[in-house]
């Protein structure tokens, strides 16, 4: 029977513990658009995704995971946009997948992690 | 098995921290590592571990196959809804990475006996692994010996399990602002990397539905997530329903049929089935059946949370919590050992099938609780 590892090495967090102690890096300026897809998520930057629109010449200088949002956002209850809320999803999405992967776009979060009776889920 | 002691480094504190182990001492200023002592074990003692470890876990996939084909779900308050992905997750025989039993050395029978089995989200395993591998290094160099091979079982199971795997990425998940949860969930997604596996970490409240299958925050789809977070927790919450209907069919690891052994019904399912067992202590659903020393547990008790300690059928010490509406079990109350420093209790882990490492962790009372110390030991 094996009884103790010969040697313990680790990559993640020793990685995690050096970058505590470096000073922290000035990024590059550049221009920066953050949108919000519903109340509760995090701001995602979307940098890359305007730059590119804005020098393809379609001059909307929106990117278009807003626009399908904008499009679907009756499916939230926001009231607005092309979709009807009274047939089922697929008939808005059909079978164009920008418009299936717009409307996935619209995720909830927060459906795990309430139960807490303790402060940690060790045993 | 003997405590020794021995003098401690003057900034052991810095050695533990620099090696990622931010929780060696509570709020309160009290520590929860112990450096100054070990318990000195025999190899033979070593060996009897191993092998009640391996008995016992062959009793428990026993005891699973028992309850599933019995469907006494009812016995453990699992819901209906939530049966089948306990069946399929089993007939799947979907990831199942490990789990640590709880172990008395009753000083009367001389003789291990199981406390319980904690196999869906058991800690203390970055203190096993590193901590305890490296207090070991820093005191005795390669002189010594440790039941701790728990480093090398992590990445060896990792690099197995990836084969068995539904995607490219597998996620971790665990509560924020838990340092130990934290600590351990990100010691595990480390030997995943060194096993070549793509890892990401989300917190659990992260996770999200798009309305066919859950993701992260990149809306990557989560095909095998590894969760520290109960079952019984994640199954009354409200995106609990998407499992079942998850149309990536998400592997959860640990697997859903892990509740049914990291459940306290599972004990007297055990003595049922394995009647005088000696690695088992006498247990019962609801009653103490004319047991005169006992301790009656609820069924989803963490830490120690609500458990009753009866000697001669009087209250001897109580702990408080929040658990209880679920039922409890009786179990038979053994013959705690203490040295002096305090009771003790001898977790085993089992990683990947195989018994691979040992803690010990003391407590001033009986009952062993989250304020329990862990204590280092030494085969020699």
């Amino acid at each position: 029977m094996k009884k103790s590892s010969k040697a313990v090495s680790l990559v993640l967090i020793t990685a995690t513990l050096a970058s505590c102690s470096k000073p922290t890096e000035t990024k590059e300026e550049q221009q920066r658009v953050f949108m919000r897809a519903d109340s509760s998520a995090p701001y995602t930057e979307v940098t890359d995704q305007y730059q590119q629109q804005r020098s393809s010449g379609g001059g909307m200088g929106m990117g278009s995971a807003l626009l399908w949002y904008m499009a679907f956002r009756p499916m939230m209850g926001g009231g607005m946009g092309y979709t009807s809320p009274g047939i089922s999803p697929q008939s808005n999405v059909g079978s164009n997948t920008s418009k299936a992967d717009a409307y996935k776009k619209q995720t909830a979060r927060g459906g795990f992690g309430n139960t807490s009776k303790s402060n940690s889920a060790a045993s | 098995m003997q405590l020794k002691y021995l003098t401690p480094q003057s900034n052991w504190q810095n050695r533990l921290e620099q090696n990622g182990f931010g929780y060696h001492t509570d709020e309160n200023n009290i520590p929860y590592w112990v450096e100054e002592y070990y318990y000195s074990i025999s190899e033979p003692l070593a060996d009897e571990i191993y092998a009640a470890t391996a008995d016992l876990w062959d009793m428990c996939l026993q005891a699973v196959d028992h309850v599933i084909t019995n469907k006494l779900y009812d016995q453990f308050q699992i819901p209906l809804f939530f049966h089948e992905h306990i069946e399929r997750s089993w007939e799947k025989d979907e990831l199942s990475i490990y789990g640590r039993f709880d172990f008395v050395y009753d000083t009367v029978h001389q003789q291990l006996k199981v406390l319980e089995f904690n196999a869906d989200t058991p800690t203390s395993l970055y203190e096993t692994g590193v901590v305890q591998w490296q207090w070991m290094n820093t005191y005795f160099g390669n002189s010594r010996d440790q039941f701790n091979s728990v480093h090398d079982r992590l990445i060896e199971t990792w690099k197995e399990a990836k084969a068995h795997m539904k995607g490219s990425t597998l996620h971790f998940s665990c509560m924020r602002e838990t340092l130990e949860d934290l600590t351990n969930i990100e010691y595990l997604r480390d030997c995943a990397i060194q096993a070549g596996i793509n890892t990401k970490l989300i917190y659990i409240d992260d996770i999200g539905w798009d309305g066919e299958t859950f993701t992260d925050l990149e809306d990557e789809m989560i095909t095998d997530i590894f969760k520290l977070y109960p079952w019984e927790w994640l199954i009354y919450e409200p995106f609990a329903l998407h499992i079942p209907s998850d149309m990536a069919q998400a592997q959860w690891i640990e697997p859903s049929w892990k509740m049914i052994l990291s459940n306290k019904a599972i004990l007297p399912i055990l003595w049922e089935l394995y009647p005088n067992h000696p690695l088992l202590l006498e247990s019962y659903f609801d009653e103490p059946k004319g047991m005169q020393n006992f301790v009656k547990k609820p069924l989803l008790s963490r830490e120690g949370a609500n458990v009753t300690l009866y000697i001669n059928n009087q209250v001897a010490e109580a702990t408080k919590g929040d658990y209880g509406d679920e039922g409890y079990i009786c179990q038979a109350l053994a013959n705690l050992p203490n040295q002096g420093k305090g009771y003790f209790i001898i977790g085993s882990w089992l990683i990947g099938q195989e018994p691979c490492g040992i803690t010990f962790r003391e407590s001033d009372k009986r009952i062993t609780t989250d304020k329990s110390r862990f204590v280092p030991h030494i085969i020699e």
